[in-house]
């Protein structure tokens, strides 16, 4: 009796992609060029975070932006109207950016910069699943969507290496605990750096930067050890 | 002489497969006189707090019933309960979307519990749920105004499937830059038959208007 052969599409689909993803970084590794996966829901403020980001990190590193959107091209017109170099990825649909997209949007980048930001889908589930090649992933929760997100979505919270809680300045009208909400999230992944800021007022957005500016350094330092 | 290759459009069957199975949900609906509403909205758009508003507003005139979907979790279906629905809780695996087939599960777990009005809280999601025919009478989506006048413009998709729009949270209206004109013509653009709704599930303002117009939508066919 012949046996009946099972395949376990998305199990493919995701080891390829993981494949793609560990040769996109090693890529970008010996290049020197530090690449940061953004996540969020959507309208949590990833542009506007990234924007003012952009503003720190850009006297020390040249930084690029990938907009990545189901539609639209409202956010990277944005970032170059504030002077910051970008460009606008549309998924055709897809919920989130995979490695092999991720490797498209860099090329049309282009080389000239040593910091990648990627504005992945506004979307809490998907983009958790798929690694897109990047040096570090972090998320943003911004205070309307409520301190109970990572009971929800735990997945996105145990794979980034970072947290940032926005919106703080609109916190007195919403019922927000962040000794709560790190309680959730550190039971999910023990550890992992939040920081609480605001893109609009500013505040918080030091600490945030200073702890990239920490790992941009540690990732180049490897990729020079490499070179050496 | 070269063999044919054969194409298989796994997408495509896996979206007719849905799709006629949606359909089977809303005949059993039709008979059983049970109106099937899909509510969807990303995450901490106020869902769950609109669903408890809203039902306040109608637990005297439908016996109501409400499905929360979530990838984890259990917190919402224990508001719902605690606030007296029939609540069940539909955990989809990860998945980023209930589809039809799952729905008809969560709707084999009322059991014999007489419900009429059921609400669907489909996953915290703009992009997935859009795609994915559940089989409702009804697909609304809530926008909250924390989230930006902007969201039409990315999720065109989620906007046009929805005849009804709930604009949430506008009691933060001082503290966003929210332009409600904007946000109109954007969702017009898309949908120009869309109803809009502006309301605050925490001040309870404009949630009267939506469950009377709810109502009437449900009584045409239950």
């Amino acid at each position: 009796m012949q046996k009946v052969k099972t395949i376990a599409l998305k199990k493919q689909i995701l080891d390829d992609n993981g494949r793609e993803a560990d040769a996109l970084r090693a890529a970008l590794k010996s290049k020197g060029v530090f690449y940061l996966n953004l996540m969020s829901s959507p309208g949590s403020g990833k542009t506007t975070l990234i924007r003012e980001t952009a503003k720190w990190l850009q006297p020390r590193y040249r930084v690029g932006v990938m907009e990545a959107d189901i539609d639209s091209d409202v956010d990277a017109a944005a970032l170059l109207a504030s002077g910051i170099e970008s460009v606008q990825l549309h998924t055709g649909g897809m919920c989130h950016l995979d490695a092999a997209m991720s490797r498209q949007g860099l090329s049309a980048l282009g080389d000239a910069f040593d910091v990648v930001i990627l504005e992945n889908v506004g979307n809490l589930v998907c983009p958790a699943e798929f690694d897109t090649g990047a040096s570090a992933c972090a998320a943003i929760l911004s205070v309307p969507e409520g301190d109970d997100k990572p009971l929800k979505y735990p997945l996105m919270f145990e794979q980034v290496d970072a947290v940032c809680v926005s919106k703080v300045d609109t916190a007195a009208y919403f019922d927000f605990d962040r000794k709560r909400f790190a309680d959730y999230v550190h039971r999910i992944h023990p550890g992992v750096p939040i920081f609480f800021l605001s893109a609009k007022t500013g505040e918080g957005v030091a600490e945030w930067v200073t702890w990239l500016a920490e790992q941009i350094e540690g990732w180049k330092g490897k990729a020079d050890e490499q070179k050496n | 002489m070269s063999r044919k290759i054969e194409v298989i459009e796994i997408g495509r069957d896996l979206s007719q497969e849905n799709d006629a199975a949606a359909q089977r949900i809303r005949e059993d609906n039709a008979k059983r006189h049970r109106y099937l509403v899909n509510v969807m909205a990303s995450p901490g758009a106020g869902k769950t707090s609109v669903l408890l508003k809203t039902a306040e507003a109608l637990c005297s005139r439908f016996r109501l019933g409400v499905m929360e979907a979530d990838i984890a979790a259990q917190v919402d279906a224990e508001r719902m309960q605690a606030a007296g629905l029939h609540a069940v809780q539909v955990h989809t695996g990860g998945e980023c979307a209930m589809d039809a087939a799952m729905t008809a599960q969560g709707l084999a777990a009322f059991g014999e519990v007489p419900v009429d009005l059921v609400f669907l809280e489909n996953v915290g999601n703009l992009v997935c749920p859009a795609e994915n025919d559940v089989g409702a009478d009804l697909n609304v989506e809530i926008l909250s105004v924390p989230e930006g006048d902007d969201k039409p413009l990315k999720y065109p998709l989620m906007f046009r499937v929805c005849p009804v729009v709930l604009i949430n949270k506008i009691d933060t209206e001082p503290a966003f830059d929210f332009d409600r004109e904007a946000v109109r013509a954007r969702i017009l653009a898309l949908r120009p038959d869309a109803k809009i709704f502006f309301m605050s599930a925490k001040t309870g303002e404009g949630v009267q208007e939506w469950a009377d117009w709810l109502t009437a939508q449900a009584k045409k066919k239950i």
